[in-house]
């Protein structure tokens, strides 16, 4: 027992050393799990309220930007609005949809974007709305430009969402013209890129189609924008086409974002086993 | 003793508020990062020892990850930093030896020995973040040309936040 200890004793700092590493990679592979409670949270308000307050200052320099996308964002509501079909005439008849619920399926709420990473490989941003808020982990947040990412952990006041930027989180997509779908997937390079896998050969798609979300994971409706497709190539198997996509989203750039609330999600969850931060 | 004690203290209550509010995701080519924080580590006396070397890298890494969003990799890389950082104190130990009481910085050894000193520690310590970051991801040159870039800014603004607090006398 002596002679252990002695051993021990000696090859303190290398123990010491194991010691610390195993709890350091525990630590790196519970927070890589995104199903589990995280050890730390770091979505807590002692955290969040330093990065605000640190966003508070750099605020200022994007006010001109961000007034031009919220002046493109109404142009476009606008539009919309106008070119919505008449109002209800007495002439015509009406069909009206069945709908036995006739309820909202999805709520919108505004964040701000307090802390965002674009050059890691698995990149975050945290946001300024929490549980007391009614964030959720699991719900899908866009800006008016497109899909930007996924609620991951939720704090009482603020939240960290899984970017589209993160090579483990795959989005169910749709190529517009030929209605196939795909699954967008970042590569951990460029952040004004990403790849969309598993489109076959005899699949036409030339750069400039538009690729939207599939709506078939219970996270973001379907035909949210998520990019243009800016190059495409056979892949290296002769298999799939290898298209290269250029996300709609400035991740650079991010500021204001919309957290998506599916009404329907224990719904839609309860029939499909689904689950969207994992493979 | 006291003045290095200080020295220290004003080190880390600068460098880790500086390294996670400003330099936090700051990238140069979007590949190039700048971990100033391990400058507090460097600075730490010879005489400490291994196991409270190591304990405070795992605190100073810690509290870098939760402010970054990557639990655990900083510390990983801070822990294995302190871990060799005696070993290579006692490979390139000058001819006089260590003079005791004195920071191991540029005022006290001189450029090319802290140059020498903490190169080969703080590229040790950027391909463990990055291949860490990245691990099973294939991105192994970009993975490298990061480590590589990100060892270069951190030894530069080292050596420039050295010379901007130069102790008055020695000059």
């Amino acid at each position: 027992m002596g002679q252990l200890l002695a051993f021990l004793y000696k090859y303190r700092a290398f123990f010491t050393f194991l010691i610390l590493e195993v709890f350091c990679i525990w630590l790196i592979v519970s927070n890589n799990n995104y199903q589990k409670t995280v050890f730390i949270n770091s979505a807590s308000g002692l955290i969040g309220s330093v990065n605000e307050s640190a966003n508070e200052v750099s605020d200022y320099f994007s006010l001109a930007r961000v007034n031009r996308e919220l002046a493109e964002e109404n142009e476009r509501l606008r539009a919309q609005l106008l070119n919505l079909p008449e109002s209800l005439d007495s002439l015509v008849q009406l069909d009206i949809d069945p709908d036995t619920t006739d309820t909202v399926q999805y709520y919108l709420r505004a964040a701000e974007v307090i802390d965002n990473s674009t050059s890691l490989v698995n990149n975050m941003f945290m946001i300024n709305k929490g549980r007391g808020d009614g964030i959720e982990e699991g719900m899908g947040v866009i800006t008016s430009r497109g899909v930007a990412g996924k609620v991951r952990s939720v704090g009482k006041r603020y939240a960290r969402v899984v970017s589209l930027l993160n090579t483990r989180n795959p989005i169910s997509a749709r190529h517009l013209p030929s209605q196939r779908m795909g699954t967008i997937q970042w590569d951990g390079t460029d952040p004004k890129r990403a790849r969309l896998l598993y489109v076959t050969r005899e699949v036409d798609v030339a750069p400039g189609d538009t690729i939207i979300t599939s709506g078939f994971n219970a996270v973001y409706p379907k035909a949210l924008m998520i990019g243009i497709v800016s190059a495409v190539a056979p892949d290296a198997n002769q298999r799939d086409l290898e298209i290269q996509v250029d996300l709609s989203v400035d991740f650079n750039a991010l500021e204001y974002v919309y957290v998506i609330e599916n009404k329907y999600i224990i719904e839609k969850d309860s029939l499909v086993e689904n689950d969207p931060l994992e493979f | 003793m006291s003045r290095n004690l200080s020295i220290l203290l004003i080190a880390l209550l600068v460098l880790l508020p500086f390294q996670v509010l400003v330099l936090g995701h700051l990238a140069l080519f979007n590949i190039g990062f700048c971990f100033i924080y391990l400058l507090f580590l460097l600075l730490l006396p010879n005489e400490i020892g291994y196991v409270q070397g190591m304990l405070g890298a795992l605190v100073v890494g810690l509290i870098v990850d939760i402010f970054l969003g990557t639990l655990g990799i900083h510390a990983a890389s801070s822990v294995f930093f302190m871990f060799l950082r005696p070993f290579w104190l006692g490979i390139i130990t000058p001819r006089q030896g260590f003079e005791v009481n004195t920071l191991p910085s540029i005022a006290n050894y001189g450029l090319i020995w802290f140059l020498l000193y903490a190169t080969p520690l703080i590229i040790m310590h950027s391909l463990t973040v990055f291949f860490l970051e990245a691990s099973g991801s294939g991105l192994f040159w970009l993975t490298l040309s990061k480590a590589g870039l990100t060892s270069l800014i951190t030894l530069v603004f080292m050596v420039a936040l050295q010379y901007l607090f130069y102790p008055k006398g020695k000059a």
